[in-house]
Parts: C-alpha cells; structure tokens; sequence
C-alpha cells in the first residue's frame, strides 16, 4: 500500500491531491485548490495541503511529489517538472489523450506524450502572457463579469470581433476600445478566446497530436475557451487537409498537474523500495 | 557556528567585490604583499612560503557592471577577461602587488600582456604550465619555471623561504586539498546535507583568506554539516563539467539543484583540487611540487591528455566514482578548452550509456528558466525512465 501526494505551485493557484495506490489503479482521496491572490504562497500551500489531507482522511502520506513552483515545499520527497507531471495527469484523466493543452495562469504549453505518460515533445507559449489565464482574468475585470460567467457568455456571441493583437497590452486596449465602440461582452470575450485559440492551436499542431488531447489547467473549465481551440483546430485541419484531434477534458483536470506528480511520486516510491514516511499527521 | 552562518559569512566575502577582507589583512600584516592569480591552476604554495597572501581572482560574476572591460576584448570571448579588466580599471585591485596567469588558454596568455600594459607597478607573471608528454622533460621545465617565481616572488616580498619554509606551505596544502576531498566527499555521500551553493561559497571564501583560516573554516563546516544532517529528496545525481575557469553564476547552481539535480561532482574552482595526490614532503621541496604536478594533475581540458582515448573515457570513471546518475555539461560560452573537450567527453559518455545534457552561460547570466527547464526535465528523465 502506498498514499502519495502531489503538490502544484502554479503562479495564479495551489492544486493539492492525496492518492492511495492500494489496489490495482490509483484512487483520490481528497483535492483541493486555492487562488494566491497575493497572499504568501507558504501560506497557500499550508491550507490546501490541510485540505487535501483532511478530505483523504488518512495520517501519513509516503512520498510528497511536488511540481510548478513548488521546489522549496519543506516537506517534499521529490520535485517533478510540470509538463511530466500534467502529461501523467492528463493521461490518468483520459487514458486516450496523447496530448496535453495546459492553460495557466501565465503560461501555455502543449506536450505530447505516449501511452506511459512519457513525454515525447513539447512547446510553450513566449513569455508573452496573451495566450495565459491571467490575461483573460484581466479582460473579464475589465468587462465587470467573473470568471464563471466568460465560458457561458463566449458561447453566445453572435458575431466575434477579432482581437487585432497578440500582444497582452494592445489586445487590452483593443478591448477597451471595443468597450467604448459598444461591442457586446459575449462578442469581446469570444473575440478573445478565438485570439488565444489560435495561438494552442499552432502550438498543437506543431507538434502533430494525434487523435485525442486533453485540456488542463485553470482555463480547461472554461468552455468557451475550449469550443474556440475546437474550431481553430478543425479550421487548421480543413486547411491542411488533415485529421481533427478531439478535444476533452475533465472536472478534475485543473489538478492534473497535482494527479501526475503523485502518480509520479507512487511509481517512485516502489522503484526505489522506499521505507520511510514523507508526512505524518 | 552552524552550517547556515558558515554559509552566511562565505557569502558576504563573496559578493564583496571590494576584496574587503584581502584589504584588511594587508593592514593587519604591514609589509606583506597579496598576489592574485587567474584560472586554472597556480602553485600557490610558494606564494605562501613567500609571506605572501594567494588571492584568487575570478571575476565579477553577476554582481559587476562591465563598463571599461568590453573595449578590451571582442564579442566572441568569454566574460571572464573582461570583468577581471573591469576590476582592476575600476582599482578594486590595487591591494594586490602581483597578478599570475596561468597558461590556460590563449585568451588569459593575452590578459597577462595586457596586465603588463595596464599596470607596470604590478608584478605580472604568465605562469607556462606545461604540456609536454615526456616527464622527465616536463618536471625538469617545472621545476624551473618554479624557482623562477621562488626567486622573483622572494624578491619582491623581501622574503626567500628556506626548504623547511617551502615544506611546511607545501604540508599545508596537502591538509588544505584533503580537507577539500573530504567536503567532496561528504558532499557526494550525502548531498542534502552539503548543498552545492554552500560548497561553492566556502571555496569562493577560501581563494580570499589565508590557507590556514581557510582549513580550519572547511573543518568547522564538515563538523556543522555532520551536526545538522538535513533531508534527503529523491533527486537524481548529477556531475557538472565545464566550469573550472570561468565560474558559472551562483544562481545556475542553485537552479540545477532546486530542478532536482543533486550536483555530486564538478570541477569548479578546479585549482582546489588540482593535485590529485599529496606533494612529497621529503627531497627538495620544488622537485616534488613540480613531481606532483606532472604525476598527479587532474585530468582536465588545460592539461594534455596524450592518450587519443583519455577524453572519451574520462566521464564514465567520474561518473562511476561519484556514482552519479547523468552529467550536465556547464561551460562558459566562448570557453575554447571546455567547448573543444565537450565533443569527446560527450561521445565518450553517451557511448557508456551516460544520460548528458549540455548548456552554456555566462558568469553574468541573470535568467535561469531554461537552465531550470533542461536540469528539472533531465532529471524526470532519469528518475522516470532511466536505471535508476
């Protein structure tokens, strides 16, 4: 029997998850998230980690697997990087993904891995935050609506107007200006995530997926987002003339960077026959 | 004191780029001369017997802004040159009364000529290490080019040791190059409890003080670090190769630690440990340095490797000794004896079935992302997918 844990310190949000390894699969026990919202993220972590281990219900935890920023987590038995960990997460989510779309708060990246969880390849977005949470958070402020409500409303725009930007600070101020032209919120939103869409979906093909990828990250709820990187895909295979990946995701799927790294941390803890205990109550 | 206050004071002396400390003991020892020397390798043992205070001088790292060294040197040379210019244009050096160059490469040969230039007041010495493949003939041209800065260094210093003089700085390194061993040593039996950052401080401290605080500061850190035994993490292990003249930032090291590469072997600093056995304490006292030198010197891009085969095996007895997992090669960017090394070493390593990832830097490099990215992916891979 093994419980593992996987700590993700993304730069918008903590994801925790506890993990029992016990029967033939891997099970979650408890999950839990929290926004940093400039609090200090120790402080973070030390409530979604309670969190976690409160839901579990369990008193020891044999390997601490953390991932993002997570580093310098004291109590940590070993750090994953986190396209291994969302390649891992996203595969425990969907066995059939073979690509992954992590959306985060600052930034994208698109990994492709095998049936293992191994990765194969990947690419980021520059640091340019326009294809990244954190600017569609921001867009949603400007607009005076939450981030509940961005998914919902893209979808029922009616005619999307197109960012001319791809730069964060314009496509900004193209927003305000669309604001003051008295553009609806539903058509600036989607204009927007047609804008990011585009973006996933070069980096996706770049890296030639195969049938099925998976969405993770904060933004994989967003189903405005998602019916947006759908189409930008379908229209660049219509274009090429290739095949259309299918693009699914999972409630789940803003933890699979925790998930992988505590699958990761489970595989691990056997490979290496570890005795000891990482945490205890 | 404890391991982190060790830390602490090593850190204040290295990032103090006024040579603060070196300027304290020259007022403290009235009459006594400080000699700075350049990478790779300096006998600093006769500085030593000289009364002299050895003072290793490696540049102004990430800390320095190059304003005057630039105009010296062309875009495809490394930093370090130009941020050794910077400090002396800027008289942060004008405690010292000699500089050595060692023959490490073409571009230091020319920063001794330039030292000359620059500084006539200065006791400038280009150090002709030799790389001859008969010993005979090497430790009778050593020994030579040894006296030689015996004789100069005694006059400048108004000080020519005796043997016994000579002996007794050469028992000193001895202790001083086995108490590095045993860091390395402790550092690569356990890692969490020796972290690279506080290692590499403690040697950057000890190229500022006397040999002797130096020996005693190693030992206060060994007995601290027993004291304090730390948390081990389940990282992969890692020997650095690359970095033994220009000296990569203190940022990169951390990083490729923090990625979850636990660093068990390098060659920073690589003078520390040149002489990989002790010097003969018995004989003439030169004879045996220069001896343990051609006998003994690590083996190393700055020193000719006469056997075709010597670089493509090097790696896999390193790796084996350190018990290391992969190697992460780390030089300079326009370093000219790491980057011509790099083909051989890699292919050697690659052949023995080592995991190696190659990255260069500069010693002012102020982002570490993709450092980050290549060590923490490096790392997954070995963990995940390789034997260990």
């Amino acid at each position: 029997m093994c419980i593992s844990a996987g700590i993700d310190v993304g730069s918008g949000a903590v994801k925790a998850v506890v993990m029992d390894h016990s029967g033939a699969g891997a099970a979650i026990l408890g999950a839990s998230s929290s926004r940093i919202r400039r609090r200090e993220v120790s402080h973070v972590v030390d409530e979604v980690w309670h969190a976690a281990i409160a839901e579990a219900g369990v008193r020891r935890v044999d390997y601490v697997a953390t991932t993002g920023e997570g580093e310098d987590i004291p109590f940590a038995t070993g750090h994953f990087y986190g396209m291994t960990t969302h390649a891992r997460g996203a595969l425990f989510l969907e066995p059939r993904a073979r690509a992954v779309l992590d959306v985060g708060a600052l930034h994208s990246r698109a990994v492709r891995m095998d049936e293992r969880g191994k990765v194969l390849g990947y690419k980021m977005t520059s640091q340019c935050a326009s294809g990244s949470g954190q600017f569609l958070e921001n867009i949603a402020r400007y607009l005076g609506v939450s981030q509940a409500e961005v998914g919902a409303l893209s979808l029922a725009s009616k005619e999307p107007e197109k960012v001319s930007s791809i730069c964060a600070v314009l496509a900004e101020t193209d927003v305000i200006n669309m604001v003051s032209r008295g553009i609806s919120t539903p058509d600036i939103l989607r204009g927007i995530h047609e804008s990011m869409a585009g973006r996933f979906a070069r980096l996706l093909r770049s890296l030639d997926p195969a049938d099925v990828v998976f969405v993770s990250g904060g933004l994989s709820s967003d189903t405005g987002l998602l019916a947006a990187i759908g189409d930008a895909l379908a229209g660049a295979a219509a274009k090429s003339g290739g095949s259309v990946a299918e693009l699914t995701t999972d409630p789940r799927a803003i933890q699979a960077g925790a998930i992988g790294a505590a699958l990761w941390g489970a595989f691990r803890y056997r490979k290496l026959g570890l005795g000891g205990v990482a945490w205890t109550a | 004191m404890s391991r982190a206050s060790i830390a602490q004071w090593a850190k204040e002396l290295y990032e103090d780029l006024d040579f603060s400390v070196v300027r304290r003991w020259r007022e403290n020892n009235p009459g006594r001369k400080a000699i700075g020397y350049l990478p790779v390798y300096a006998p600093r043992e006769i500085l030593h017997a000289c009364g002299c205070l050895p003072v290793g001088i490696h540049g102004g790292g990430d800390r320095l802004e190059i304003i005057k060294g630039d105009a010296f040197y062309q875009s495809y040379i490394c930093h370090l040159p130009r941020s050794v210019i910077e400090l002396g244009q800027s008289g942060r050096l004008d405690m010292l009364s000699g500089v050595l160059f060692p023959s490490t490469c073409d571009v230091i040969r020319n920063l001794s000529g330039m030292w000359k230039l620059l500084y006539p007041e200065h006791y400038v010495r280009y150090i002709d290490v030799p790389q001859v493949a008969d010993p005979r003939i090497a430790t009778d041209f050593w020994a030579g080019e040894l006296r030689r800065l015996l004789s100069d260094l005694g006059e400048l210093s108004g000080h020519v040791p005796g043997e016994e003089e000579l002996r007794a700085s050469l028992a000193l390194y001895n202790d001083l190059r086995q108490a590095i061993r045993e860091l390395y040593a402790a550092r690569s039996e356990a890692p969490w409890t020796v972290p690279s950052e506080e290692l590499y401080l403690l040697l950057r401290a000890g190229e500022l003080i006397p040999p002797e605080e130096f020996l005693a500061k190693i030992r206060e850190y060994l007995a601290a670090a027993r004291a304090e035994p730390g948390r081990m993490r389940d990282n992969s292990r890692v020997i650095v190769v690359g970095s033994f003249c220009e000296q990569p930032p203190l940022g990169l090291i951390k990083t490729i630690e923090r990625a979850g590469c636990y660093i068990v072997d390098d060659d920073f600093i690589l003078g520390n440990r040149f002489l990989v056995e002790d010097v003969p304490l018995e004989g003439d006292p030169i004879e045996g340095l220069a001896a343990a030198f051609i006998q003994s010197a690590v083996k190393s891009s700055v020193v000719y490797e006469p056997d075709p085969e010597g670089k493509r095996t090097l790696l896999k007895a390193q790796v084996e000794a350190a018990r290391a997992d992969g190697v992460i090669f780390a030089a300079a960017s326009f370093c000219d004896p790491a980057l011509l090394d790099r083909p051989m070493l890699k292919d050697g390593a690659e052949k023995a079935g080592i995991p190696c990832i190659a990255f260069k830097f500069s010693e002012n490099s102020g982002q570490f992302q993709q450092f980050r990215e290549q060590a923490g992916t490096f790392s997954d891979s070995i963990k995940l997918w390789g034997g260990v």
